[in-house]
């Protein structure tokens, strides 16, 4: 919001343009408003159902003289429409349905509302776009069909091979003008693909585009986990023999092994206060939970139990952990304080229970089995309102939630029997394949923006 | 004084014997030296007549004898390459053979224990070899449990060759849980060969 408001003293006059162009040999994009008018609270992202919100995001207009990179012109709405889409609070419109004239501009006076009405949306997001050279500049206004009147309005600067981004942080901006929540949009998702026939790490953007290889080990990596602020990852990986948990800087680039003492190190969270890990070693000769350090000193146990103990995840607080174990017969759900080292079970329901993964807002999501097949279930963590996520689609497993606790991402083989990534509201609607890799994309890991 | 005279008489009689005896045993000394000198020449003589008929004797022993050695040499290999490969059938059959679990369990079953307690008679009869236990899952549940599974399932078989006599630093475990499947198929008969462990030989 403080961008905003400098933006707006500063707005008009060469200093602004100054400003922008000091801006741009940085390469980063900047928002600015270019209407007074607020926008209302239009969607309450806390109430319980929520009826998505008809949009159209028709083609870019090209508002320059000469039209370089007319790719961009669907190609930006495109990916804005698809974040409308993924945000589960839009329904965007079929560009088939559209019946405006190419006459029609982005202003409020060039646009025939009755066109946009008649059709179904209730918003309408129109932008026009400009590129000199490599550098590109949108302006969108997002208008109430129903009024017509503007209810946001932006002029975004960068470069064009930066329009993913640009259009990710202007979605993100108009996502908080309407519910004053950022959006998840320059978010992105960690997991474990196999299209190189190993086992490796990958990080791409939350739509499942921008793909990085973050490992090549050329064995089996496992378990990604991205660090509270979003900046670290660490993963399981068997490249010297036996598992050893690393630790990677994605913004310094560096790569540490944590944890390699003999037997198990695997299955690492972080503790919401980013400072400490809890992970499965197997040094008594048996699979217990630790405490460690971030440089891999054990701070102390956690669980002491003759069956399996895997799979923590921590409370927001961080003062809670769920886990897996099996010492009642069967792989279910607990949950430690660790205040008082007391131990609850937490799932009762079904013969496997598994990969608890506890929200920011206080939800576990879990995968669980009762008929052979694995679905995404998500409990309260006193154990009352279970709601079950999926149901009749292939297998669903490892769920997390996105770092804001409103979207849940989990790997489900219902397509064309490889696993892929999907995501979905926090209440399991609006489910959508997020990778279409070759081989498998599994074990999600929902990062942070780094700010 | 008569006595006197008698007395030294004889004292010098007696010493002029011992002078004499004694010049008389030297010389006798000598006497053999010089007979003993031309000895080894005699000998020597004797024995170059000697040696064509006692040597070929004795080469045609040690020829013989050699040969000898050589065939029990050759026996000797062919036993021992016989016990070699006899152990390697044996090792090839160690590692061939895994045992299985049931479901989510990591307890030996009993009709496993026969292939394991053949295990521990390998490793008593080869006491310098090592093994590596590789406890497996099939694919259902995450692979972080079933990594923990997998670690459970190949303590239980070093548990047991321990208790067999197995020394337990000849024994070392590594779980590849879900992740090293042997049947690649989504159904039980898949899966039952895949919760398993696997013995590697270190040598």
């Amino acid at each position: 919001m403080k961008s905003i408001l400098v933006s707006k003293i500063l707005f008009s006059g060469r200093v602004i343009s100054q400003l922008l162009i000091g801006i741009l040999v940085l390469g980063i994009g900047i928002v600015f408003e270019t209407n007074d008018a607020k926008a209302k609270l239009y969607i309450d992202i806390t109430s319980p159902s929520m009826r998505r919100i008809s949009i159209a995001v028709p083609d870019f207009k090209y508002l320059g003289h000469k039209n370089e990179h007319p790719e961009l012109s669907s190609k930006l709405a495109g990916i804005i429409s698809n974040d409308f889409d993924l945000s589960g609070y839009f329904r965007p419109l079929d560009k088939g349905s559209f019946i405006e004239g190419p006459g029609a501009g982005i202003t409020r006076d060039s646009i025939n509302f009755k066109d946009w009405s008649v059709i179904g949306a209730e918003l309408l997001l129109k932008a026009g776009y400009e590129c000199i050279g490599q550098q590109l500049k949108v302006e969108a206004r997002l208008f109430e069909v129903f009024s017509g009147n503007q209810v946001y309005g932006k002029r975004i600067l960068g470069l064009v091979e930066q329009s993913r981004y640009l259009m990710h942080r202007l979605a993100n901006d108009i996502l908080f003008a309407l519910t004053r929540h950022p959006g998840p949009f320059l978010t992105k998702i960690a997991f474990v693909g196999t299209s190189t026939g190993q086992k490796e790490i990958y990080l791409a953007d939350y739509d499942g585009h921008n793909l990085k290889q973050m490992t090549s080990h050329h064995t089996i990596t496992l378990s990604p986990r991205c660090s509270p602020s979003g900046d670290r990852m660490i993963y399981t990986s068997f490249r010297d023999s036996g598992t050893v948990l690393f630790m990677h800087d994605m913004i310094k680039g560096w790569t540490k092994k944590i944890s390699d003492r003999k037997g198990l190190n695997i299955a690492a969270a972080w503790r919401p206060n980013g400072k400490e890990l809890a992970l499965t070693l197997t040094i008594s000769g048996n699979p217990d939970i630790y405490l460690i350090d971030i440089t891999g000193k054990i701070v102390k146990r956690l669980t002491k139990n003759w069956g399996i103990d895997v799979s923590p995840t921590f409370s927001p607080d961080g003062e809670k952990m769920a886990f897996v174990s099996n010492r009642s017969g069967s792989p279910q759900i607990y949950i430690l304080d660790l205040r008082n080292e007391r131990v609850e079970r937490l799932t009762f329901e079904g013969s496997y229970n598994t990969s608890p993964a506890w929200s920011k807002l206080d939800r576990i999501a879990f995968a669980g089995s009762s008929d052979g097949r694995f679905d995404i279930y998500t409990i309260s963590p006193d154990g009352r309102d279970l709601r079950r996520i999926t149901q009749d689609q292939g297998n669903n497993e490892d769920p997390c939630w996105s770092p804001d606790g409103r979207y849940l991402a989990f790997c489900s083989n219902r397509t064309d029997g490889n696993y892929h990534i999907f995501i979905s509201n926090a209440n399991g609607e609006n489910q959508r394949q997020i990778t279409f890799f070759a081989g498998d994309q599994l074990s999600p890991s929902w990062a942070q923006q780094v700010k | 004084m008569k006595r006197n005279l008698v007395v030294a008489t004889l004292v010098v009689f007696a010493f002029s014997s011992i002078f004499l005896l004694s010049s008389c045993a030297k010389k006798q000394v000598i006497t053999e030296e010089e007979m003993k000198a031309p000895a080894p020449e005699v000998a020597k003589v004797e024995e170059k007549a000697a040696v064509p008929a006692a040597k070929e004797k004795e080469m045609e022993q040690a020829k013989i004898e050699r040969l000898k050695e050589l065939e029990e040499a050759k026996k000797r290999e062919a036993a021992i390459d016989e016990e070699k490969a006899w152990m390697e059938r044996r090792a090839a059959k160690f590692e061939a053979e895994s045992i299985y679990f049931d479901f989510d369990k990591s307890f030996i079953k009993v009709e496993n224990r026969p292939v394991l307690q053949e295990k521990a008679a390998f490793l008593k009869d080869y006491p310098d070899m090592r093994v590596r236990i590789e406890g497996n899952c099939d694919e259902r549940g995450t692979n972080e449990y079933n990594l923990a599974l997998g670690d459970r399932r190949g303590s239980s078989s070093k548990n047991f060759l321990s208790s067999l006599g197995i020394a337990a630093d000849r024994i070392e475990t590594i779980s590849y849980g879900e992740e090293r499947p042997r049947a690649l198929g989504h159904n039980e008969a898949s899966w039952s060969q895949n919760r398993r462990d696997d013995f590697v030989l270190i040598r």
